[in-house]
């Protein structure tokens, strides 16, 4: 798939872009703090409804807007050339100002082709994978850095994923706000049964779709590490679900064999659950180990071993996103190969000539240089605009 | 930033704050009426003033629907015509009168105010349960089916199940409204979640 179209209107440091675009590989020059990163965090938006970095949505709404503006909105849409045919994804953030002295909130709000939808039915119509310095994370970060990376790309992946989590999420909110009531003696024990069942349901589906998309990452990140690394140690992934060890081993059975087990298992701990005020087992406390010759990873593994792994992991994604929808995703490259070898930067690009369009940002508009990229299309970002570079060599 | 704001004490400071807290009302539009106001002729702002008074004095609950009214017991329940076999239970009474509307059920209301939602501090005992339990013992012991009209959301839901547990041991036919595709919808446009659950509880055609 690809991006044939690309409107950005007050988000970050662009008031106002407009892209026509088309497949293949395009690299955008500029340099730091000139909003390169901007760009493609409002591409992968527009894939995952969340922003990689924004805290509050209201901060992807540009400044001058947020300044000048009585109701400032940011708006980004794309056209999306898949093999399912042509879509326009929208998102419109709304700063809600508030009375004198409350912070300005944000709305969004999602339209497919002009259509007003939730955001559960916008993910998936763009599918990026976005690679960047801050994938370290995945590896030597907390555990929710790695449950946030598998959310993001399982919800790219199945639609089911999205409302599952989403409803475990409210789910599981809900039953901690009874455990602590149950703490304090108000409320009756069997209030839980309604919460216990829609958190086993909702929850066999994350987890047993977290083990399968991981099964596949595991296998194909082992794979693509060796050809990073080739004198070293053997990558290994594995996902630890937070769930009691009887039940480890069916998240890789369907999620209908899962629940009722899951279900069981929270009966068993209700009364441990509330003298904790909160849920013990389950998904939001998931995490992943990535071992390298059985060390590890976040711990024992030098810089450029890490580096290697996460690139590793990407790589793998987008090998599954494609193999799983019969369609390349489009590949975001966020100032990523300036920090790597001539090997591993050929390694990177041999992927990139895989998929249908590429977006690559850089400090330095010689580098990558046009012998290793003959036929990318190369664009300076100056003040918030976007501009053709003339092919001297071509 | 400029203060657009006069000082904080003054009237119009207040009027404009109390009409932002009503539901629906931005900062916008709470300047606007406060503004209106202003300049309206003074029984204009008497007449409002009375009538906001008036509906928190005269108004009251329905000692066995819930509901709000002048009279208690309110006409819905007085109504002889009515069909008392069975109870539509709502969330507000705003539900109530959308269900009125349909001009299609003919039984009599009970009126929750509110789900439960941990969340939000809202259990069992923070609604009006206990009161409909009391009228299917007393006045309304006809009563052989409870309509659960909670809306189709996880609050609304466990609000449901709440009721059906606790009534279907009394002897109680505890039911839920059909979810699906609004009348004259587009299925095109519908969204995934409503297209599934229409597919589900599809119906045969005769």
């Amino acid at each position: 798939m690809h991006l044939s179209g690309l409107s950005l209107t007050n988000v970050r440091s662009f008031r106002r872009l407009d892209l026509e675009l088309r497949p293949g590989m395009h690299v955008i020059a500029g340099p730091n703090g000139s909003g390169k990163s901007n760009l493609l965090e409002a591409i992968a938006l527009l894939a995952t409804t969340r922003s990689v970095r924004a805290a509050a949505d209201a901060d992807l709404i540009s400044w001058d807007a947020l300044r000048d503006e009585p109701l400032p909105v940011g708006r980004l849409s794309a056209q999306v050339a898949s093999r399912e045919g042509p879509v326009t994804v929208e998102v419109v953030i709304a700063a809600r100002a508030g009375l004198e002295g409350q912070p300005a909130a944000a709305t969004r709000r999602f339209r497919v082709n002009g259509v007003a939808r939730r955001a559960s039915d916008l993910i998936g119509r763009l599918r990026v994978v976005l690679f960047s310095a801050d994938d370290l994370g995945i590896i030597d970060g907390a555990p929710a850095a790695r449950r946030r990376y598998l959310d993001v790309t399982i919800s790219q992946l199945d639609p089911t994923y999205v409302r599952a989590l989403q409803r475990y999420q409210r789910v599981l909110q809900q039953r901690n706000s009874l455990l602590r009531r149950l703490q304090e003696r108000r409320g009756a024990p069997n209030e839980l049964d309604f919460w216990d069942q829609e958190l086993a349901e909702s929850g066999a589906t994350v987890l047993t779709a977290r083990a399968a998309t991981l099964a596949a990452l595991a296998t194909g990140a082992s794979a693509r590490y060796v050809d990073l690394a080739p004198a070293g140690e053997e990558l290994a992934i594995c996902y630890r679900p937070a769930l009691p060890p009887p039940l480890t081993d069916l998240v890789s059975e369907p999620a209908a064999a899962l629940a009722p087990r899951f279900l069981e298992t929270l009966n068993e701990l209700r009364r441990r659950d509330i003298q904790a005020g909160a849920t013990r087992i389950g998904p939001h406390r998931d995490d992943v180990t990535f071992l390298l010759g059985g060390h590890p990873a976040g711990v024992s593994a030098s810089r450029g071993q890490q580096r290697s792994a996460a690139l590793a992991l990407r790589l793998a994604e987008v090998a599954l996103s494609t193999q799983r929808t019969g369609d390349a995703p489009v590949l975001l490259l966020d100032d990523v190969l300036s920090e790597l070898d001539a090997a591993r930067r050929a390694r990177v690009l041999a992927t990139a000539y895989e998929v249908d369009q590429v977006f690559i940002t850089t400090p330095d508009p010689d580098r990558p240089s046009v012998d290793e990229l003959p036929s990318a299309r190369r664009y300076q970002l100056v003040s918030g605009a976007v501009r053709p570079i003339e092919d001297a060599a071509g | 930033m400029q203060d657009p704001w006069p000082s904080s004490t003054s009237p119009i400071q207040r009027l404009v704050e109390a009409f932002h807290r009503l539901p629906g009302i931005g900062p916008k539009s709470a300047q606007r009426l406060a503004y209106y106001i202003l300049r309206a002729p003074e029984e204009e702002a008497r007449a409002l003033a009375e009538a906001l008074l008036e509906v928190k004095e005269r108004v009251v609950l329905c000692s066995r629907c819930q509901d709000i009214t002048e009279q208690d017991p309110c006409r819905i329940c007085l109504d002889t015509s009515r069909d008392r076999t069975s109870i539509c239970v709502v969330e507000e009474p705003l539900d109530l009168r959308a269900i009125e509307r349909t001009r299609g059920y003919h039984g009599l209301f009970h009126v929750l105010h509110g789900v439960i939602s941990p969340a939000d501090g809202v259990g069992p005992e923070d609604l009006k349960i206990a009161e409909l339990l009391a009228r299917l013992r007393d006045v309304d012991h006809d009563a052989t089916e409870v309509i659960v009209a909670t809306n189709p959301n996880l609050e609304g839901e466990a609000t449901a199940m709440y009721l059906g547990r606790l009534l279907t041991p009394l002897g109680i036919r505890v039911t839920r409204l059909a979810r699906g595709l609004p009348a004259g919808a587009d299925l095109e446009y519908a969204d995934d979640v409503t297209l599934g659950r229409a597919l589900e509880f599809r119906q045969v055609v005769e």
